[in-house]
């Protein structure tokens, strides 16, 4: 992706950023803060204005396209804050060493002390599973806990 | 204190900007013909109607004063943004529209001039007024219009820098030629003393934009806005005024001072806080122009004018286009260049306000103003309006083309 920064005399400055298919998104900073956003679909096409922002709306767009403002949601890695504890999803590994036997056998709680609140299993969810629930490979355990207890549980599950 | 009348008058001034300026913008016009007009609604050459004066302004001093701050600061604020290695890189791709656009206009301008009667220093003057565009007008179009994003952006503002450097030349040998042409005897030592006098000073700038940048970041070394901008003012009002007491040009030692200072660390700054002077001072300046202008001298010179409004048309959309195609534009936008390039505005009042000043007092300088803003009401009206029908005309220009 080619980026092509110009100096706009008496205006400020413009980025023209290459998209796929010869699309150019063109951005012009005006001196004042003013910040224009354009769509120009082809070499040969008049740019169209998409956004015409003040200062402030331009930097909180730019924050939200960068990712910095919220995080967009990986199911790979999700979090959710709830005070000290955080909610976090592991996979089970084909060889992992609690796969067939049952989750109050494992001990994993008094082990790693997060708690197994749900297992999704392809298109099911065992919610608050009971001890006598039999671990397989490839369950995703929902699990409680802090950032410490996560990791001790991480390493608990993985041979 | 001063006389209440002076307040009054100053109210005046800006009232009758005010209303000029919101109708232009009501109107989807640039300002600088609205202000142009309104100066000639107040200004002492408005016929009498129905027996009742309508002279408003009357004492000048106030808007002399503002106006020639006006003059300094436009071109302090070219020099500011003018700068050397920017324009060394487009140099290759700029220079070939911007020698056509010179060559071409000029040319025809100093023709035109010598034809109507003028003599060679007065058609030198025409010349000056037909070549350059209005960046103001031209600038404010291509943010309105949305062609700020496109490629043929970057060739018209191109085109619009290499006019500014060559005016900031043209204006100080003009200035001096004229001075010199004017100097009693009017022998070439006095001409050679004019333009030795010009140089030396412009020398000293030229010296003070290439070493004195440290010592210029040091002086404008103020976390203060408020402080920052009267020292500004000060340099530009006490460098211009230094320059015209030695003859020369003070637009363009504005000019030479604004580069000085724009290659100091400071340059954005001090465009923020100088940008809302310039546009007050402009805006008075173009009154002032009107002003001046005697509305029964422009319609003595119908005729000349409209010569000059269709052949330099006709020259500057010829040399847009073409010079749209040596920047390596489609022909479609280079289309657009010609059309954008047609607005002439601040630089033609500028030089025309050259041609009554005291020391050169051309012998048709008052024509050339009238002239001037009658040329420039015409062509910044006719610039905007081309722009606006510019998806038509394009139209047309591809298919005779193809």
């Amino acid at each position: 992706m080619t980026v092509y920064e110009t100096d706009i005399p008496g205006v400020g400055r413009k980025f023209e950023v290459e998209l796929d298919g010869g699309e150019r998104a063109v951005v012009v900073h005006h001196h004042d803060g003013r910040r224009e956003v354009f769509r120009r679909a082809d070499p040969d096409a008049d740019s169209e204005q998409v956004f015409d922002l003040e200062a402030t709306a331009a930097r909180q767009l730019g924050s939200i396209l960068t990712g910095a403002h919220f995080e967009s949601v990986d199911t790979g890695d999700l979090s959710v804050p709830l005070g000290d504890a955080i909610i976090e999803w592991i996979e089970l590994p084909d060889d992992s060493p609690v796969a067939g036997r049952e989750l109050a056998e494992t001990n994993l709680r008094a082990e790693t002390g997060a708690s197994v609140i749900a297992i999704q299993r392809g298109p099911d969810t065992i919610a608050n599973p009971g001890g006598e629930v039999t671990l397989e490979p490839g369950d995703v355990l929902v699990a409680l806990g802090t950032r410490e207890e996560h990791e001790a549980l991480d390493g608990f599950v993985r041979p | 204190m001063a006389a209440p009348d002076l307040l009054l008058q100053a109210g005046v001034v800006f009232v009758v900007l005010a209303i000029g300026g919101a109708l232009a913008s009501r109107l989807g016009q640039s300002v600088i013909p609205a202000y142009l007009v309104a100066g000639v609604l107040v200004g002492p050459n408005v016929p009498t109607l129905l027996g009742y004066e309508f002279v408003l302004v009357e004492s000048r001093e106030f808007v002399d004063l503002l106006a020639e701050l006006g003059i300094v600061f436009l071109l302090f604020f070219i020099g500011l943004e003018f700068n050397l290695e920017r324009l060394a890189a487009a140099r290759d791709r700029v220079l070939g529209a911007g020698v056509i656009d010179l060559v071409v206009n000029g040319g025809v301008g100093f023709v035109l001039g010598v034809l109507l009667g003028f003599s060679v220093v007065e058609a030198l003057f025409l010349a000056g007024i037909v070549y350059i565009s209005s960046s103001a007008i031209i600038t404010k179009s291509l943010i309105d219009m949305g062609w700020i994003a496109d490629p043929e952006s970057e060739a018209i503002l191109g085109v619009l820098v290499f006019e500014d450097i060559v005016v900031a030349v043209y204006l100080a040998v003009v200035a001096a030629v004229a001075v010199g042409a004017s100097g009693g005897g009017g022998g070439t030592a006095d001409l050679a003393l004019s333009v030795g006098r010009s140089l030396a000073v412009l020398a000293v700038l030229v010296a003070l934009a290439a070493y004195g940048t440290p010592l210029l970041n040091r002086l404008l070394d103020t976390r203060s806005d408020e402080q920052l901008l009267i020292r500004v003012v000060a340099a530009a009002a006490g460098v211009g005024g230094l320059a015209l007491a030695f003859g020369v040009s003070e637009a363009v030692a504005a000019f030479f001072l604004g580069a000085a200072f724009g290659a100091t660390e400071h340059v954005h700054r001090i465009e923020r806080v100088i940008t809302s002077e310039r546009d007050l001072y402009a805006a008075v300046f173009f009154l002032s122009i009107g002003i001046e202008t005697n509305p029964a001298l422009i319609a003595g010179v119908a005729v000349p004018l409209a010569a000059l409004v269709v052949v330099t048309t006709a020259s500057k959309l010829l040399s847009g286009y073409y010079g749209g195609r040596a920047y390596g534009l489609s022909e479609r936008r280079s289309t657009r260049v010609a059309l954008a390039l047609v607005a002439r505005g601040e630089f033609s009042l500028v030089i025309a306000a050259l041609a009554t000043r005291p020391d050169i007092a051309l012998p048709q300088g008052e024509t050339i103003v009238a002239l001037a803003v009658g040329y420039v009401l015409v062509m910044g009206l006719l610039g905007t309006v081309l722009m606006r029908y510019s998806g038509v005309i394009e139209g047309r220009v591809v298919k005779s083309l193809g």
